[in-house]
Parts: structure tokens; sequence; C-alpha cells
């Protein structure tokens, strides 16, 4: 079946079931992926997959369900599961269905010329990864990683109060990773390229960096234990706003898991931080018009000056709170219960340029890239320890690399202690977290592990 | 699932631009997850996976493809897109399907889908309770649970037809301790290659409780100092070490192209001579424990380091051929989305002769690393870190008091060698492991070791 036919057929079976609400949220999406290894298409992908997540009211409560094949079989499970989700539920937490926004905002997310960007393309930009990498230094190894790849999105959302929207986002990758040796050390460094302008992806510069990054950290060592003053590259800094961002859903403060809980209108950073959550950028990895329970989307400022001005809410969290809601409802896929989440989340840029960054530094180290996010860093309390990557600075001099380092620290104070911002604003690759960014963060202090 | 003219059909398609090569997926997966927060069901998902991964090989060359369209028509036409990509001249083979017949050693007794829900929310109130109840300062617990039932059918090109179904019911227990500002939260999750009746295995209240002990433990502890200096890892979870700073290493997926620190040392002493670890599928109801792979072949023991000497790796079909080996039943897949590359199932340093008091005693000075967090490592340098999610001094042979916040950094193959005392405890648990292939569930296991120096970091200063 088709979904608008599904969708007809799911509501007309549910309501006979006794259903009161329902809701489906569609995607689909087509991806192609191309990886390149010793001159040769190593491997090549391309795939359509589809799928509906089912939600729906049952005496009051709400339960899920979802499928991936549109078909007879599937109608019955989406209703016979979600009615029995529905009947476990012990919340009492009102959940709504939405009828729709008034106006939805003009958003550009689907570029058809990256679309027409044919595979044959795309693979000669993975090659050109390969070889610009081999070419930039004799020592490189072996390049581990060349590969390319597009994905567009359809999202199709429709309920039983008259909500009906749809959205189509595309964007294309290109990432390289390489692997440099000399004597008995090997080091590895890495590039990603995220967006729906082909113009932008450089496979020379792409790859000449992620291999003079490799070099950079040869004859990299350790540093004595001690408090150092810190550089934050853009990417290393993102990925800590990345691994951190749900300290700023409702869900999470309504829930105690968040630190900001009662901080609303009051100073939580220094004040060089604006913190802006957009899901109107143009092109951006996580713009769309709607949020996943089809409410409007708008930009604001999560922090201003250093403020806490907002948390991010979706329906529920809005109503508890007695707000309105922020347009950040995300479910990380149609299998997804309903949450939260930041769409485009990004640390307003400054002025000064990385080399000026370095210079203000004076003494201390850069960070450029962290381990462990996943397990060494609690979203609860803020704490981080992470093993790193960098180079030490001697008078705003980069003098040499470091490894077997680890830097701990505790998110907020770090947010704090922000002295200043670079101009150098850099975006990782959207996911279901959002699409976040930031430009290099030069820290007062952190705790680093050596010798 | 396909039947038999549609199989030989799309893999004839799969074939007909030189491919020498094809293989079909298909999967057809019910699951459920359920959400608890302090005691309610907040959350309920029930759901069907369904769809077809075609690949088809030309030498080292893959190709894959993947639809949940799973109609003789689309299909045939995929397979055909997929060949697109590959040109020569089409081998022409006669595909006669034999169906490959095993005896399955996850027996289950307790289908999920004939459990009521009420029955596994009453499972979840039961470590809810005994995790909230545990203490005062368990200010929070958080409970899941979920089952999987993957049926799936993989054929290939060489005749072979396999079906299995794999069924797996997991709980988790997430108890959160709060002091004043602070909170520090501590997660089991106990899980089995079984049905319901993995409750009739496991001990929920005391997983539970234990939950709860850690998380007030490391609420109330002093941060780790950082430096350079012993760590003793306990048993079960604590194989996350090797897991992460040696298993990915000994994947064909990282041997094949020389990209781990292991290509090319079969034979050769790689750890200490105390070290011998294996990865085994074949464990009955194990978490990783499958009985064949997701490529169709049946798997194994496989022995990776004896007595210290490299002797074995994890090798799926397509790095197999990089590698002229054979497979060793390691091609794993969370999904038909995914292509399968090797991967690991239960993998444990086997148990060695010390107890674990004899390691406390005869140590000075450590850290000592009860239970793991997770971790990551790049398998091309073997550089890993990972987080002690509960930790205490040893100190004159006593363990002297907690420390929270300390993360182990190194590099696998180094650390293998400092391995300098083993005890005879070797247990298991159970975890998810991410990489090419998807997320998996896979055993870490170990009984606990001493390594005689590890970077540790922290936040407080070196002692």
């Amino acid at each position: 079946m088709e979904i608008q036919e599904f969708k007809r057929t799911v509501f007309a079976a549910g309501k006979d079931a006794g259903l009161e609400d329902m809701e489906v949220f569609f995607t689909r999406s087509k991806s192609f992926s191309t990886r390149i290894f010793q001159k040769e298409v190593d491997d090549y992908r391309v795939s359509v997959v589809q799928g509906v997540g089912f939600r729906a009211r049952f005496a009051g409560k709400v339960g899920y369900s979802y499928t991936e094949t549109l078909d007879e079989e599937s109608v019955e499970l989406l209703i016979r599961g979600a009615k029995a989700n529905a009947q476990i539920i012990d919340s009492d937490e009102e959940i709504e269905f939405f009828p729709g926004s008034v106006d939805y905002p003009e958003v550009v997310a689907f570029d058809p010329a990256i679309e027409a960007v044919t595979a044959e393309e795309k693979i000669d930009f993975a090659k050109a990864l390969e070889t610009e990498a081999f070419a930039t230094d004799e020592r490189v190894a072996m390049v581990n990683w060349a590969t390319t790849g597009y994905t567009e999105t359809d999202v199709y959302i429709a309920n039983t109060k008259g909500l009906e929207q749809s959205f189509r986002r595309n964007g294309a990758y290109g990432f390289v990773s390489a692997v440099v040796r000399q004597d008995e050390q090997a080091k590895t460094g890495s590039r990603m390229v995220f967006g729906n302008d082909w113009s932008q992806f450089d496979a020379k510069k792409l790859a000449k960096e992620a291999v003079e990054e490799a070099a950079s950290l040869l004859g990299a060592r350790s540093l004595p234990s001690g408090d150092y003053r810190v550089l934050l590259r853009h990417d290393v800094a993102r990925d800590l706003l990345a691994t951190f961002s749900s300290v700023f859903s409702a869900e999470a403060v309504q829930k105690g898991l968040s630190l900001l809980a009662g901080k609303l209108n009051e100073k939580i950073a220094s004040p060089c931080i604006t913190l802006v959550d957009d899901p109107l950028l143009k092109n951006g990895g996580a713009s769309a018009s709607f949020d996943d329970e089809g409410v409007a989307t708008h930009t604001k400022n999560v922090i201003e000056e250093g403020k806490l001005m907002t948390f991010l809410h979706n329906l529920k969290t809005a109503k508890k709170d007695g707000v309105e809601p922020t347009g950040n409802a995300s479910r990380a896929s149609f299998k997804s219960p309903v949450g939260i989440s930041p769409s485009n989340f990004f640390i307003q840029p400054g002025t000064m340029s990385y080399d000026a960054l370095v210079e203000t530094l004076d003494n201390g180290i850069i960070i450029i890239d962290v381990q462990g996010l996943h397990s060494g860093a609690n979203p609860v309390s803020g704490d981080f320890s992470l093993g790193a990557y960098g180079y030490l600075v001697e008078n705003g001099v980069i003098v040499r690399p470091l490894e077997q380092i680890t830097v701990a620290g505790n998110f907020f104070t770090v947010l704090d202690e922000v002295e200043a911002i670079g101009a150098d604003l850099e975006f990782g690759s959207p996911g279901s977290g959002g699409h976040v960014g930031s430009p290099s963060l030069l820290i007062r202090q952190l705790s680093v592990a050596g010798n | 699932m396909l039947n038999e003219s549609l199989i030989t059909d799309v893999l004839s398609a799969a074939l007909s631009t030189g491919g020498d090569f094809a293989e079909i997926f298909a999967e057809d997966t019910r699951g459920t997850n359920l959400r608890m927060l302090n005691g309610r069901v907040e959350e309920g998902v029930s759901g069907r996976d369904y769809g077809v991964g075609i690949r088809i090989f030309q030498g080292f060359r893959s190709v894959y493809a993947y639809t949940n369209d799973a109609s003789k028509e689309n299909l045939v036409k995929v397979a055909k897109e997929a060949a697109a990509a590959l040109s020569g001249t089409p081998q022409l083979q006669d595909i006669v399907l034999q169906r490959l017949r095993f005896e399955a050693f996850n027996p289950v007794s307790k289908k999920p889908a004939e459990v009521l829900h009420t029955d596994k929310v009453a499972i979840m109130k039961r470590a809810h309770f005994a995790a909230s109840d545990y203490d005062s300062q368990i200010t929070q617990v958080a409970i899941t649970y979920m089952d999987t039932d993957q049926n799936v059918l993989i054929a290939n090109s060489e005749g072979l037809l396999v079906e299995d179904r794999r069924i797996r019911t997991r709980l988790g227990i997430n108890a959160v301790a709060t002091k004043g500002n602070e909170k520090q939260s501590a997660f089991r999750g106990p899980g089995g290659h079984r049905g319901f009746e993995l409750f009739d295995h496991i001990h929920v209240e005391e997983i539970a409780r234990d939950a709860a002990r850690s998380a007030v433990t490391m609420v109330n502890a002093d941060y780790a100092p950082s430096g350079k200096y012993p760590v003793i890892i306990d048993n079960e979870f604590g194989g996350v070490i090797f897991h992460e700073a040696c298993g990915h290493g000994l994947e064909a997926t990282s041997v094949a192209k020389g990209a781990s620190v292991f290509s090319g040392k079969l034979g050769q002493q790689v750890a200490s001579p105390l070290v011998t670890a294996v990865d085994d599928g074949t464990i009955p109801n194990a978490w990783g424990s499958q009985n064949i792979d997701d490529e169709g072949t049946k798997t194994r023991r496989n022995v990776l380091i004896e007595n210290g000497i490299l002797t074995g790796y994890m090798v799926d079909k397509l790095n197999g051929r990089r590698m002229e080996m054979e497979s060793t039943g390691s091609g794993r897949r969370q999904s038909y989305k995914f292509a399968p590359t090797s991967r690991m199932t239960n993998t444990f340093i086997c148990a060695g002769e010390s107890t674990k008091e004899e390691i406390i005693n005869n140590t000075e000075y450590a850290l000592f690393a009860k239970r793991m967090g997770g971790g990551s490592v790049n398998p091309a340098t073997g550089e890993f870190n990972f987080a002690v999610a509960e930790g205490y001094i040893v100190r004159n042979g006593k363990i002297e008091k907690p420390v929270r916040g300390g993360t182990l950094i190194g590099q696998g193959a180094q650390i293998l060698q400092k391995i300098d005392m083993v005890a005879s405890n070797l247990a298991t648990g159970q975890g998810m492991c991410g990489s090419l292939s998807g997320t998996i569930p896979a055993d870490v296991g170990q009984p606990t070791i001493r390594v005689s120096e590890i970077t540790v970091g922290g936040r407080k200063g070196a002692n």
C-alpha cells in the first residue's frame, strides 16, 4: 500500500478497535554510499527504506507501534500493539495530538542540484580523497576511509485531529581518514564534509587536512599531570556540546536529570556565550518547518550572553511548564516515541581567528580530538573525563603534539569559564540529536592527566 | 519468507553483470520495548522490522542494496540496480539451493510474544522496588525491558539456504543516587539469547540492588587520582577492556586491510603468557550466541590468543577473500539494513590460576576497577579509552576507599603484555557493540586481572 491508503486503512481499523486519537509518522529514505580502497570501488550501497510509527490513545493512555512494511498484517499489528502498549501505561501525563499550527515557516532543506550529482561523480570524489591523501605525505601508510554518500528523506505526519504535513530534505557527505606511520608510531587523522552544496566538496582540501593532522601527531607523547589552560578546537567543542545537549531539554529538567533545573533567566555561562537553536537555517542538516509532533518551528536563543533563556520543549513538557512548545519534539526514528532534541544547534561565533586564539592561549594545550564521549561523559552531573590528543603551546606557539592524556572537567564549569570564542564555527554531521556546531573555545582551566 | 524460485531469480539477476557471489538476507523481526521511570510505565513500543538485503561480490568488491519491498518484481529490480555497479561477463551459474539444517542450541521455552505485557511489567516493578528501596540516596530508577524475535532467511549463489530464529530478552536497570548537587548513575543490563524464561535464570532483585549499591557508593566517593599506576580490573563486565582494546583489532574488518596492530602477527607473542582469549558464539543461550552467523555460517569457538600467542582472527566471507582464510562464523549485522562484517559474539579472557583475593593482597597500590563503563578504540592504532564506572583505591593489599570519574587510556597491544595476574573467576556481562555493521548484542567477559600500569585520567591531581 502507499502511505495515504495505509493511513486511511489504519485509522478506519483503529476506530473500529476503539482507539481514540491516532497518528502516523512516516519516513522514507533513499540513500547511496560508496567507499574506495586502493583506487577501486570497495563498497557500494543503495537503499530505499520506509517505516511508519503509529501512536494511539486508548482509555486515555497513549501506546506506540511501528512497521516497515505497509501490508494488511501490519495494520492489525499496529493497532493491536498500540492498544496493548497503551493499556500498561501508568504515567498520567497527558499526551496531546496536535491539530496543526496556523502558519508554517518556509524552510529550504532540499537541493535538487545535489540530487543530480551522479554516482560516478561521487565515486570520483571518493577516489580523489584517497589519491590526494597519498599525494600529501609519503608517510601515509593507508587511507582507511575514503567514502561519500547521499541521503534524501521524506517525512509525512498526519493524525485524526486534522494535522497533515510533509517535508523533504537531502544531503551528501564525504569522509576521509588516513594513517601515517613513522618508525613504530601510527597516527590517524580524519575530515568530514556534510551538506547539500556540492561545490563545497573539496577532496584535496579535506584529504590534505586529514593527513596533515595525522602527521602533526607523530612523535606525540604525554605531559605532566596538572591543570592547564585549554583551547578546545571547534570540533571538540562541538562534540562536547552535542554530548551534553540533553541538559537543555525540558524533559530532562522536569525529570530531575538536568542541573539547569530552576536556572531560567539566570547566568549559567560566560557572557561571551550565545547558544542558538535555528531550525530555519538554510540547508541545515536538521532544518524543518515543523517538528515531529507537527508543531511549527522557530529560531531562538537558548543562552543569550551567558543567560539561560529557555529550555527546549515538546507539547507535553510545554504544557507541564505552562509555556508555548518550542518546536523541538523529536523522534529519533519512526520506531521511537516522541522526545526532545535541538535542531541546528550552535554557539554563536566570535571574531577571533584560530591562530589568534592560539596566541591568546599563550601557555597551555590545544585539544583537537577526544575519545570516549559515550562512556566518559555524564550528562546528569556534567562531569567528563576523556582521552585526548592535542598540542602543547608555549608562549603562543605550538611546540609539540600530545597523546596519552585525559582531560577532565565539568560541562557547566566549562561554559562558565570560556574566555574567548573563535570565528571558526563548524557543524558536524547531523543525526537524531540535531545538527550541532561550535567555534573553538578558550577555557580558563581543565584538569589534564598525563604522566 | 521467500520462496525458492524467487530466491534463485534474484540471485541470478544479481550475478548478471559479472559478480561471482550473491546473497540474500531476508528478515522479519518483532519486538517490544517498555520503559519505566520511578515505578511507572511511561512508554511501550512494539513493532515489526521487515526487509531484504542483497549483496554481490566481485573479487574484493562488494555491492549491497536493501529494501522493504519484498515483491519478486521489486527484488529483481533492486538486484539488477545493485549489479549495475559492477561490470564484467556474467558467469553462468546454475544455482541449486540446499537447505542447511543445524541443531539449534539456544532453546527458548517462553516466547515473548506469548507473554502478557502485564507479566513483563511485573518483572520491571520487581527491579524498580529492589533498587529504589535499597537506600534513601537512590532518587531515580529507570527500568527498560526489551525482547526481539528475529526471523532470518539467508541464501546465496553457492546454494546455501538457511533459516534461523533469534529470540533475545533483556532487562535494563539504571539507578541514580543523589547527594546534594551531585548525581551518579549505575547500570546493569542482564540478557540472553532466550525468551521470558531469562527471569527464571537471573535474580532480578539482586542485580537491581547491585546497581543501586554501585550508584550510592559512587556518589559518596572522592575523585580518582590521575597518573600512571597499576590497575586491577574485576571480572564480568571488566572484559570490555579486552573487547574494545583487542577484540576489535582482531576482527577481519580491520585486519584484512592491514589497518590493525594485529595484522600479520599470527603465531607471534602479542600478550602476556597468562592470557588466553576466545570468541565463542556457541555458548547455549548466551547474549551474543547465534546458531548461524548472518552469512549463514555456523558459529564456532574461535581461540584468538593462546598463552599469549596470537592464534586466530574473527573472519567474515568478504574479508576472508582478502586474507585467504575461511569464515570463522563471525559475519554479523544489526539488520537487513547493514552488510555483514566480522564481529564479536561472546568474547572473553579465559580463567587463570590466581584468586581475586591474592591479586588484591599482593598489590601495594592500584586502582581497582570493579565495574567498567563503556569505551572506544581506534583500530588503526589500538589506542583505547574507557570509563571506570565503579572504582576503588587498593593500598597495601587492601581495598581502601571508593573513587569515581576515572578513565583508562592506553594502547591495547601494550596493555595485553602488561597483564601480570589473572584470576580464576571468569564471568561474562552483556553489552551492545556498535561498529560498521550496526549495533549487535555481544557478551564481554574475563576473570579479575591486574595490569602493571595504565594511564588513569581523573579530576583529582596525581597521587
